[in-house]
């Protein structure tokens, strides 16, 4: 699975790593519009891989949910993540989402209890997990709890889970899936060696040479 | 267009909910639970009428102000929240929400502050509590209000620079919020505005109320009847609805709230959220904000820190939307006049915040806002201490 941000002016649930990255967008002139232009162009080059769009309320009750989850349908995406928008506050959202033939999916946390799990793993592509208390790229305690969690909430959930938030590491990656998730997601990491390359070269050829080996660092054999 | 959906919890109208990612789900489940537990229950409302007697100064008296209400042709009284201990109606909310965390088990207080004000009242309690606390503040606005962050830092607080976005109050919230996400099992976030997801915008607006019982008691007593119009001023809106509560059945009575108007609301350069801005999600809460066309936040402005903030309570967006509360805005330059007039006709220098209100009282009889004969309640929440550095480095003579 692939996972794109739209960057926004006040990302709450994301740590200095992301909230850079946004800015720094932001301040570059970069618009939901153009987010959605390179979602499309994403959605093309890969076919076949499911592609997660993760983007705050505002910029989805600004445009409206109708109208917002049907752009993200055109754009090829196939499922949506809105990680300020809760179980509670979501039918809307499912409801546009459903209409527009995309999946909806849900965040769960450290501390989401068993029942309140499966009410949000229902009509859910997928749970979100996230591994640890807090934001973003930032770790609080150890791996071994983390893991132990991501199998609890595979047994309690009928749809598949994705371990996100701290995970840098293939080694990470291999024992999330050998715990029960189904996806993990790499985010703050990759965006912190983006910000890296970004700063020691200008170059869009040793940027997107650096990306392409840091991505294989997680996925392949060495 | 379709109508808005109700919030399914905490609703005002098609305003307020909880807008606010999972993660925060338990602490703001365990805070309702305590709302509606613990605040209601005889021991904490006697532990809480004690020490909003003993040490925060409760009640504050009404002042009749003859010669304000002569340049302003309106009768005005005001209600002096800028009497109390730390020199603005902050002290309200800080008690009751101190004195529910500490029932909590939580010994630590996180905070967020603009001008510095409820981070300063937030200081304050976390040492007479004994508590830690810690104060996340603007760069910007640390630069800008330098002896409030001394203020908190004798009290004991650690006062934290918030670096991302433009540095000022909504940043400051963003990382108390990111802050709360991974503390919430030893911390209590002391939200300083009836904003916020729910339950905030309830438990900061029944902590400021005693505002309105206080006065409506006080003006029955001494004047008789009601005020025709209640006025206070709008930032985040806690001293506007701590006034208003009490008066929102009583239709006879107007309720006008006054936002930042800036450097004027077709210069861009304003924070009138309720006067120009539109729907979104702010802070946990649907209510109006000031953003663009694609739904990022903009930056507020306004001379007064206490009320640079893009977004509002979403209990003021449905009073406005249903019409029971009418929301202007006064520029800048008018609240500054009005810090004037007020200090030289009263003896009594306002803050920048409640200078608003002022401004829009001095010019409503002229302009036909408020006909003439109506007796005027105002909220002079808080005192001008802190602005006078602001205010003499402007060079103004008056």
């Amino acid at each position: 699975m692939r996972e794109i941000g739209f960057p926004y002016s006040d990302p709450i649930a994301d740590g200095p790593a992301i909230q850079a990255a946004a800015g720094r967008a932001l301040a570059r002139g970069t618009s939901t519009r153009r987010g959605f232009e390179l979602l499309a162009a994403i959605a093309d080059s890969c076919p076949g891989i499911p592609l997660n769009l993760l983007v705050y309320g505002n910029l989805v009750h600004r445009i409206g949910y109708e109208r917002f989850t049907d752009t993200v349908s055109q754009a090829g995406a196939s499922t949506l993540l809105v990680p300020d928008i809760p179980l509670e506050e979501a039918r809307p959202l499912r409801r546009a989402c459903r209409r527009a033939g995309i999946g909806h999916v849900e965040l769960a946390g450290p501390l989401t209890p068993g029942p309140r799990l499966n009410r949000l793993a229902e009509d859910s592509a997928f749970v979100y997990l996230a591994g640890f208390q807090g934001v973003t790229g930032v770790r609080h305690g150890g791996f071994t709890t983390v893991l132990r969690r991501v199998t609890e909430v595979a047994g309690k959930v009928d749809v598949p889970v994705c371990l996100g938030f701290g995970l840098s590491g293939r080694d990470q990656i291999e024992s999330a899936f050998g715990a029960g998730a189904r996806i993990a997601v790499v985010g703050s990491h990759l965006v912190r060696v983006v910000e890296r390359l970004y700063r020691s070269s200008g170059d869009a050829a040793d940027l997107l040479a650096g990306y392409r080996s840091a991505v294989l660092g997680l996925t392949a054999e060495e | 267009m379709r109508p808005s959906p109700r919030p399914r919890q905490g609703a005002f109208g098609s305003f307020g909910g909880r807008f606010a990612p999972e993660l925060l789900t338990p602490a703001l489940e365990e805070l309702e639970t305590a709302r509606r537990e613990i605040v209601p229950t005889t021991a904490f409302r006697s532990e809480l009428d004690r020490e909003a007697r003993d040490w925060v100064g409760r009640p504050t008296p009404l002042t009749r102000a003859p010669r304000f209400s002569e340049r302003a042709g309106l009768e005005t009284v005001f209600k002096r929240e800028d009497l109390l201990h730390g020199g603005a109606h902050k002290a309200n909310n800080v008690l009751g929400q101190a004195l529910l965390a500490r029932h909590m088990g939580k010994s630590r207080l996180i905070a967020e502050t603009g001008a510095g004000q409820h981070g300063t009242a937030t200081a304050m309690i976390a040492a007479r509590f004994g508590m830690e606390a810690v104060i996340y503040m603007g760069e910007k606005d640390m630069e800008r209000q330098a002896p409030n962050v001394k203020r908190m830092e004798l009290c004991g607080a650690e006062v934290i620079p918030v670096k991302a976005g433009a540095r000022t109050l909504k940043d400051a919230i963003n990382e108390a919020l990111r802050d709360w996400t991974a503390s919430l099992a030893t911390t209590h976030y002391l939200l300083g505005t009836a904003a916020g997801p729910h339950p905030f915008p309830r438990l900061v607006r029944d902590f400021q109320a005693v505002i309105g019982r206080e006065a409506k008691r006080q003006w029955r007593r001494e004047f008789g009847g009601l005020p025709d119009v209640v006025v206070a001023c709008v930032g985040g809106g806690s001293n506007a609805i701590g006034i208003f509560h009490a008066f929102v059945p009583q239709k006879s009575v107007r309720l006008v709230g006054v936002e930042p108007g800036g450097a004027g609301l077709d210069s861009g350069r304003h924070g009138a959220t309720l006067v120009r801005g539109t729907p979104g999600l702010l802070h946990g809460a649907r209510t109006m904000v000031l953003q663009d066309e694609e739904g990022q936040i903009l930056e507020p402005h306004s001379i007064s820190a206490g009320l640079d903030y893009p977004g509002v309570g979403p209990e003021h967006a449905h009073l406005q939307e249903i019409g029971r509360a009418r929301y202007v805005a006064a520029t800048d330059e008018e609240a500054l006049a009005a810090f004037e007039v007020l200090s030289a006709t009263e003896g009594i220098v306002p803050a920048f915040e409640p200078s608003h209100a002022l401004a829009y009282v001095l010019r409503a009889r002229q302009s036909g806002e408020i006909p003439a004969g109506s007796r005027v309640l105002l909220n002079l929440c808080g005192r001008g201490d802190k602005d006078l550095e602001t205010y003499f480095s402007l060079g103004r003579s008056s």
